[in-house]
């Protein structure tokens, strides 16, 4: 049994869409779509009844919820979990990590500025106490399926340099056996970059992005899909008023 | 449709469809001698032309340079608060070195004269934190004499802010913190860059709203340049590459010209995909492993050997050291087959004894 990723075409390029229950990397370079792609695949699960999580690492939800209003898509039962760090303290206050008591909020619930620092003490995000809080979530409640936007910005500033690798690792791990259906961005440097989620992940589609003389083009591939067949081609994709769309009518050679 | 903010250059904002969208952190980014900085003064100038309080933070050029060559534009820049964070000479002798926040140096344009000697008792140090300091002391101060906010800030550089920052501290968090501080003052702030290492991702790459790429190249005997939005969270945008001019009246975008870019923009999908491949053997070679670390591990073998030469073949493969990754999958390979052909042995061994 697979379930709809809700990007048009991309099912078909998956050969029916995602096995559940287990955790997918979404990689590519900046402003390539993936923000939007875990959008749609949240937005499917709500379409079908189910709870979707959305956990926020690189932007604040008001401005999520403010970008994705170019899109006619309504995000409002889609819940967010807001993972941005406070600013650092550079004096002596405490620096407290976000508890494992934070209750993620729905995006229409959202308030239009930005959450502010407490005089008093500031919240640190790190891969601990996210794992920690995302543990209790999903005991909690029944989230079908989750993303996490994203797993660079995991990295990068919820981890510190020594444990990137083994912290990755148990985060990946820990998805798996909550056995949830999971999207995870990655960010990648160049078209040969293979960030070391794709490893631990069952699945990986890369998103590609080209400049030409008619501007930014977008592609799509899947590099890896565990236990199924997928295509191996690279198809065109193209950012609508709907979200992406894959053109499963053209290949390009790989 | 969100308020938008102007860019300060109308062909731009039109590429924009409107502007950008204020309270958030966009780059400005391009070769040297492109014209980030004098695009991020255009911003600068627009604010100030509404009345706007604006702040530019000079990390690079002293704001006495910036302040002569913005003088042949015809720019007055006098309303503008700068914040002089040019490091000074490091006194190489034992002697106090404070922060730059502990010492206030935000001026109006209007009094920036020479360059700023350093002192001879102490030096200021520049780092992330002390420049955060002096714009929060700024601000607040603003807010205070005259109940307004800064809207507009330039940080120029970012790349010398985090240059001067390099003191074992954790930059990438330090970054963020700064970027969510800038996102905090609701202010909408242009970080000019300068071009990213393509096997890198900077952290303000990754946390910036949007960005925007200055071309320059030769052609001939002329100096071409051009302009393009790489990215913007939030808004459609115009894709293509519009030229760019940098005349007596600053720069100039033609939002409806289009103009054909040489060299480093013209990018192929091929070469990178032949790399892909080796890196799919590399994954092949990569599940065999795992599957014999599987194998050992169901009958309780020893596989610390052959876990550190995985572990040495993924850093390999993240770094894109193919050959080295295939190298340390054979070792980890010929270990565990090693390790499971014991295991038969004293396996078939005591059945023989039994």
């Amino acid at each position: 049994m697979k379930i709809p990723t809700g990007v048009p075409g991309l099912d078909r390029m998956l050969h029916g869409g995602l096995i559940p229950q287990r955790p997918y990397i979404v990689s590519g370079p900046l402003g390539s779509g993936k923000t939007t792609m875990l959008m749609q695949f949240l937005l499917e699960g709500i379409a079908g009844g189910e709870r979707a999580l959305f956990v926020a690492l690189d932007e604040p939800p008001n401005e999520i919820r403010a970008n994705m209003r170019s899109f006619r898509w309504d995000i409002g039962d889609i819940e967010v979990l807001d993972a941005n760090s406070d600013i650092r303290r550079f004096e002596p206050t405490p620096i407290v990590e976000i508890s494992d008591e934070q209750e993620p909020l729905k995006f229409r619930e959202v308030a239009e500025d930005i959450r502010k620092t407490p005089e008093v003490e500031s919240h640190e995000v790190t891969v601990h106490s996210l794992q920690q809080l995302l543990k209790t979530l999903l005991r909690k409640r029944d989230y079908a399926r989750v993303a996490i936007d994203s797993m660079s910005g995991l990295r990068y500033f919820c981890m510190r340099d020594f444990e990137e690798d083994v912290a990755t690792q148990s985060f990946m791990r820990f998805l798996t056996e909550e056995k949830v259906t999971a999207l995870l961005t990655v960010e990648t440097a160049g078209e040969t970059d293979v960030p070391p989620e794709s490893f631990l992940a069952r699945g990986e589609v890369r998103l590609h992005r080209v400049r030409d003389d008619s501007g930014i083009r977008r592609f799509v591939s899947i590099q890896k899909f565990k236990g199924s067949s997928h295509e191996e081609m690279i198809y065109p994709m193209e950012i609508t008023e709907k979200g992406l769309v894959v053109q499963t009518a053209v290949a390009v050679a790989p | 449709m969100m308020d938008r903010i102007s860019s300060g250059v109308d062909g731009l904002d039109k590429m924009l469809r409107g502007g950008l969208i204020p309270g958030r952190p966009y780059i400005v980014t391009g070769p040297s001698g492109s014209g980030k900085s004098i695009l991020a003064m255009h911003f600068i100038l627009d604010g100030l032309r509404g009345g706007e309080a604006c702040m530019l933070v000079a990390l690079d050029e002293p704001p006495s340079e910036i302040k002569v060559n913005m003088a042949t534009f015809g720019w007055n820049l006098d309303q503008l608060t700068t914040l002089d964070a040019t490091p000074d000479i490091k006194a190489h002798k034992k002697k106090n070195i404070i922060d730059v926040g502990t010492s206030l140096d935000v001026r109006g344009m209007e009094a920036v004269q020479d360059v700023r000697k350093s002192s001879q008792l102490r030096t200021l140090e520049v780092t992330v934190h002390s420049v955060q300091k002096m714009i929060k002391q700024s601000s607040r101060d603003l807010r205070e004499r005259s109940k307004t906010q800064y809207t507009r800030v330039v940080i120029d550089s970012m790349s010398a802010l985090k240059r001067f920052s390099l003191k074992g501290e954790d930059v990438r968090i330090l970054v963020q913190s700064f970027l969510r501080f800038l996102s905090e003052l609701e202010v909408t702030t242009l970080l000019v860059s300068n071009p990213l290492d393509p096997s890198t991702i900077d952290s303000e790459f990754l946390l910036s709203r949007g960005e925007i790429l200055l071309h320059k190249w030769i052609d001939g005997n002329n100096v071409r340049r051009a302009i393009s939005i790489e990215r913007m969270r939030g808004t459609a945008f115009d894709d293509r590459l519009r030229p760019l001019t940098i005349g007596p009246q600053g720069i100039t975008v033609f939002p409806n010209a289009t103009i054909t870019a040489r060299g480093e923009l013209s990018h192929s999908i091929d070469r990178p995909f032949l790399e892909a491949r080796s890196a799919d053997d590399v994954n092949a070679r990569l599940d065999e492993v795992l599957a014999s670390l599987e194998a050992v591990q169901a009958v309780e073998g020893e596989t610390s050997v052959a876990e550190a030469a995985l572990f040495r073949a993924m850093v390999a493969m993240n770094r894109k050291r193919y050959e080295e990754a295939v190298r340390h999958l054979i070792t980890a390979r010929t270990r565990l087959s090693e390790e499971l052909r014991l295991h038969d042995a004293a396996r078939r061994a005591e059945a023989k004894r039994a």
